[in-house]
């Protein structure tokens, strides 16, 4: 078996599992501490280069998260395994997270000595041996999509970008998504090379007090949606005298459109599993939970794993590293309710009861699980944690702003170029996020709204799309931070119909528990239904806003509160559209099916079929022309046809036909 | 582990099912998952069964199992369906897809399964590969998931054949 | 013991006291439908809620007080709150007062004098039991169709309801209401006539006679 980063340099070092060294994290990368031999450093020294470019030299690496592997992730690692056989190339294939570059699904990246690395995006299996022989024979790198040096080296150099010049990467501030593409998920080896497990190192130096202490200078707020700063929480949950305490990661990320969550636990989980550790420290707690969400098991698989590695290695179980604190993690997967990410209803389901939430105070810090004190955070929270006890408080406070440091992860979806989730500091525009880091709506779309927070997020108009992302400036135009999904809306979308959309969400949702969140969202979504059918008066407006103003003020959890959020949101910016709907019966955006018919031009028509033979009400026949026609009186309205025509042949007009 | 098919009678638990399971209340989910995964559904004995062995109540398992999107207490189609209604999905035609497939299927109103039991098509949520939208997951009789980016009818008809040709194939 | 301060009136009681119970012994008035101490006190119906000076807002029966602190109950705006909050639990609500047990002892009923919420008709105050009511021996009773608030005084003194205070206008209770009166023998056409006489400009006349129409339309 090769020697690993994590194992002994030799008979000298006294660590192990039974005596653990303090000094041995650090020791991995600087070592050896406690005693002197250039061999042990030279062993170090050569594995780190290994981890790099691989025992052979060369290396293949493959991202393996849910999106690459939609995207066929894993044909291309068959095709990868299959070329290096085939062309008898000394190259080690492994596996990374992913680098949320959506838009360059699946990429390979390949590395070998005094070669550039090089990235190249959107490969198919079929093109993977040219890529190889290029890369690895002809010592060409002129196909790639990025390079991340440049050496001078290889062919073609010149043709390609620098990965950090490209400008969805250079507007990035990689802070704790730092290792997401970078590293081998499933290698604890490969974390601790690239700095991982300083961060618990340093906490057991600095103690428990003096670890809060510098969360608090840090000045980090969750990232789970409140912005509660994470230091007084968790300083909170020491101070009470109950015992045993707990310690949660929120991993339930349900925001539809937020997947930084996931990204985070598939690309590099130690972090997460490090900080769960460290607050279970801080706080003064032995046991902590990772709730998982269900529609994401990838995350689950990667975690579970993860806590297996660290136990091996003795980062997780009794007296870690020697600092006589014993701490073990159980990781839940989910079996899908939205409401679970609410803290005391994930409590709940942790206790093998309904996921209800309950009314808080007592807030979880002081009566959690089983009720005792329970410190509660997202994961992002938590590896954000883990990043700033390695890199220290003020490398993390560097950035951001005024009331809110650091960073944020952001997923940017819908209408734009680049989907993708980008770190940015806090306090960055929404604009800059929309336009430089996702490229903006794609051709002949103009962006009319973003969504921010997610369901219970607000819809912003595109005229304030310069407001800085933090907690108080989205709070004041009606959104929240949320989980910090961003849904870019395009112009051809109708926001009655957004508004409802979010609603049949948000009350499909709902735990029940309470009134005015299960009675309240549900008449609620009758009358935009209503409106959205041509059959709304100006009234309506009157209840639906004092509708939400109730549910909003009266509801038991968070969910209920700012479930309201899109449509007064929608009422504020879009009131345009509410009153098309009411007065003119007519949806602007041509969306909503009952203010508009469907008819086919024949003059584009190339009469292919595809609409007739797909549409389910059969209402689509062949003219005597040749060309195809809808029959208004038999058409449902369903919108198959506009959707399969190659040509855009079918189109939208206003009025119910 | 296979389903069992066209029946409602209940097997018996294999008694490995549980295996790895913490016995304790937070095993509950991991619990009532391994029991669908041998039925296709949660089959009240199967409930029991759980709830025994993680130590809760009938009861509070029961209320449990019909919390949840993903438990199902009535049998469910060989191929599960997953529509995402996401955000990204929704504005990107996802809306169109499911009615698509369920008329395709021809799904009355308030039915989720196919008489034939083969489908099943549910709605769901983001499963966050929003890059991919519209997304459709399907959840293959040998528990596999079948991940199905930029869906469109056209698409899904043809997946739906697919599957409907393996069948065909394999019964013989 | 620690000093709360509901509404401007100040009272000692125990740590860990509920506001709820703080304010009965202070002579306040907060509407509750949901709790019962020991058994339930999950905070559901929300009528109970109460707010801080600062403005946030916490189910009285549920909040439990430690230190002093002080708590609004009865401001415009949280009855406002409490009103429509009453009016989203009644929606699913098969109001059938005429055929109910309970009548005035319904906290519903109750709740609904205090809220002024439409829907619940002069029968729930009837201090006739459902099997002694006016309609089973023929005589035509408007007080399925009346909004209710009146202590039912007709009945009380012998006579039948004639909707004196306004329909109601909810529809489901109107349709199951003329639905009675249909199946008792009554013509619903002689049950709008009589209606008419104090309702003939009311708002929600409209309604009634749309209803009344069809049910009659139905075989
Ligand atoms: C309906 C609902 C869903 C939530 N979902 C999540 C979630 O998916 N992830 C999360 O971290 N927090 C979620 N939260 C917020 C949590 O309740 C809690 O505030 C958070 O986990 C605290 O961690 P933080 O302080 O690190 O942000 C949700 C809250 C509500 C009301
Ligand atoms: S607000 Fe909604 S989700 Fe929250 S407790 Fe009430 S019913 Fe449940
Ligand atoms: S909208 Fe639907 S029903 Fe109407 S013609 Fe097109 S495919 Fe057929
Ligand atoms: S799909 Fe479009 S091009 Fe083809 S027949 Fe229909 S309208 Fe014509
Ligand atoms: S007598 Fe009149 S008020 Fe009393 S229950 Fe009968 S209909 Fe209602
Ligand atoms: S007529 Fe008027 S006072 Fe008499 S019972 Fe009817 S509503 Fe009450
Ligand atoms: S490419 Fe991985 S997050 Fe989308
Ligand atoms: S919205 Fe469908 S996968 Fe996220
Ligand atoms: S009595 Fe129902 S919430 Fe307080």
């Amino acid at each position: 078996m090769t020697w690993t980063l994590l194992d002994r340099c030799c008979e000298k070092c006294t660590h192990s599992l039974e005596n653990p060294c303090p000094d041995y994290i650090e020791c991995r990368l600087s070592g050896p501490l406690c005693h002197d031999d250039e061999r042990c450093r030279e062993l170090r020294r050569r594995r780190l280069e290994e981890l790099r470019y691989g025992e052979k030299g060369a290396k293949i690496k493959v991202p393996m998260a849910s999106c690459t592997l939609a995207m066929g992730a894993e044909a291309v690692y068959r095709a990868v395994e299959d070329s290096v056989k085939k062309i008898g190339l000394e190259a080690t294939v492994a596996i990374s997270g992913c680098y949320g570059l959506d838009f360059i699904d699946p990429w390979l990246e390949l590395a070998a000595k005094g070669m550039p690395t090089a990235i190249y995006a959107n490969v198919k299996p079929s093109d993977v041996p040219r890529i190889l022989e290029e890369y690895f024979v002809k010592r060409d790198v002129g196909g790639a999509f990025a390079l991340k040096e440049k050496t001078g080296a290889a062919k073609g150099e010149d043709k390609v970008p620098l990965l950090s010049e490209l400008g969805f990467w250079a507007k990035q501030y990689k802070w704790v998504s730092r290792n997401c593409g970078v590293v081998n998920p499933e290698s604890l080896e490969e974390y601790v090379a690239s700095g991982g497990y300083r961060g618990l190192s340093r906490a057991f130096k600095l103690g428990p007090e003096a670890t809060i202490e510098e969360i608090l200078k840090s000045g980090l707020r969750g990232r789970g949606g409140a912005g509660f700063p994470t230091g007084m929480k968790w300083r909170i949950t020491r101070q009470q005298k109950a015992t045993p305490k707990y310690v949660i990661a929120n991993a339930d990320e349900g925001d539809p459109g937020a997947f930084m969550n996931r990204l985070l636990a598939e690309s590099d989980p130690f972090r997460i599993i490090e900080g769960l550790t460290i607050a279970g420290y801080a706080v003064g707690a032995n046991q902590g939970y990772v709730f998982v969400r269900a529609e994401k098991p990838l995350m689950a698989k990667r975690l579970q794993k993860a806590v297996e590695e660290a136990r091996r290695y003795g980062l997780l179980g009794k007296n870690i590293l020697g600092s006589g604190f014993d701490f073990d993690i159980e990781v839940i997967l989910s079996a899908g309710a939205f409401v679970c990410g609410e803290e005391t209803a994930m409590i709940a389901a942790i206790e093998g009861k309904r996921a209800w939430p309950r009314q808080r105070p007592p807030y979880p810090a002081e009566k959690g699980l089983w009720g005792k004190p329970t410190a509660i955070n997202n994961v992002e929270t938590l590896a954000h944690a883990a990043t700033i006890m390695a890199e220290g408080a003020e490398k993390f406070a560097a950035v951001g702003t005024e009331k809110t440091k650091g960073t944020k992860m952001f997923c940017v979806t819908g209408a734009v170029k680049r989907v993708g989730a980008y770190e940015v500091p806090i306090g960055t525009s929404i604009r800059t996020l929309v336009e430089e880091l996702a490229g903006g709506p794609p051709e002949g779309v103009r962006v009319k709204a973003v969504q921010v927070g997610g369901p219970s997020g607000g819809c912003i108009p595109a005229s304030l799309l310069d407001l800085p992302l933090d907690y108080e400036t989205l709070q004041s135009a009606g959104a929240i931070m949320g989980s910090g999904g961003i849904v870019v809306i395009g112009d051809e979308n109708c926001m009655v119909d957004v508004a409802k959309f979010f609603l049949t969400f948000t009350s499909a949702e709902s735990c029940g528990k309470c009134i005015p969140c299960r009675v309240g969202l549900r008449v609620m979504w009758s009358i935009l239904d209503k409106i959205t059918r041509g059959e709304g008066t100006e009234e309506d407006l009157q209840v639906l806003r004092q509708l939400a103003e109730t549910v909003r003020s009266a509801s038991l959890c968070a969910l209920g509160g700012t479930a309201p959020n899109p449509v007064l949101s929608t009422l504020r910016y879009f009131m345009d559209e509410y009153l098309a709907h009411i007065r003119e019966k007519r949806c602007p955006a041509l969306v909503c099916r009952a203010l508009i018919t469907y008819r086919i031009d024949e003059e584009k028509c190339i009469a292919c079929g595809q609409c007739a033979l797909n549409c389910p009400a059969s209402a689509i026949s062949k003219t005597e022309g040749g060309k195809y026609r809808i029959d208004e009186s038999v058409c449902v309205k369903c919108g198959v046809c506009y959707a399969v025509c190659p040509v855009k042949a079918v189109y939208k007009v206003s009025g119910a036909g | 582990m296979g389903k069992l098919e066209g029946s409602d009678e209940v097997g018996v638990l294999p008694d490995k099912v549980f295996e790895g399971v913490p016995k304790a209340p937070y095993g509950l989910l991991e619990a009532l998952r391994r029991v669908q995964a041998v039925y296709g559904y949660l089959p009240p004995e199967g409930i029991r069964r759980a709830a025994e062995y993680v130590g809760v109540p009938f009861a509070q398992a029961y209320g449990v199992a019909t919390f949840y999107h993903q438990y199902s207490l009535e049998p469910i189609g060989k191929y599960r369906i997953l529509v995402c209604m996401g955000t990204a999905c929704h504005l990107r035609g996802n809306s169109l897809n499911i009615e698509f497939l369920r008329t395709f299927l021809g799904l009355k109103a308030g039915r989720k399964t196919t008489e034939d039991r083969m489908f099943s098509v549910e709605e769901a949520r983001c499963f966050g590969c929003c890059g991919l939208a519209p997304v459709v997951v399907v959840q293959k009789p040998d528990g596999s998931n079948e991940i199905v980016g930029r869906a469109n009818p056209r698409t899904l008809r043809a997946l739906i054949e697919r599957y409907r040709r393996q069948e065909r194939g394999g019964a013989k | 013991m620690v000093k709360v301060k509901i509404d401007g009136r100040v009272v000692e009681v125990e740590p860990g006291t509920t506001v709820l119970e703080a304010a009965e012994k202070a002579g306040v008035e907060i509407p509750r439908l949901c709790v019962v101490p020991g058994l339930y006190e999950g905070s559901s119906c929300r009528l109970c809620l109460v707010k801080t000076p600062t403005g946030r807002l916490f189910p009285s029966c549920n909040y439990r007080v430690y230190r002093d602190e002080e708590f609004l109950a009865s401001t415009p705006d949280l009855w406002e709150m409490r009103r429509v909050n009453f009016e989203l639990l009644l929606k699913f609500h098969r109001i059938e007062c005429w055929a109910c047990e309970r009548k005035s002892s319904c906290s519903l009923v109750q709740l609904s004098k205090e809220l002024l919420v439409d829907g619940i008709p002069v029968c729930s105050e009837c201090p006739l039991p459902p099997s002694e009511c006016l309609l089973l021996k023929g005589e035509l009773c408007l007080g399925m169709i009346a909004q209710s608030g009146c202590n039912a005084e007709c009945l009380v003194s012998g006579g039948e309801c004639w909707g004196c205070r306004g329909p109601i206008t909810r529809e489901d209770v109107l349709e199951r209401a003329f639905a009675r009166y249909k199946e008792l023998g009554f013509d619903v056409k002689d049950v709008v006539s009589k209606a008419e006489i104090y309702w003939n400009s009311a708002p929600g006349f409209a309604t009634v006679k749309k209803v009344a129409e069809r049910v009659a339309g139905r075989g």
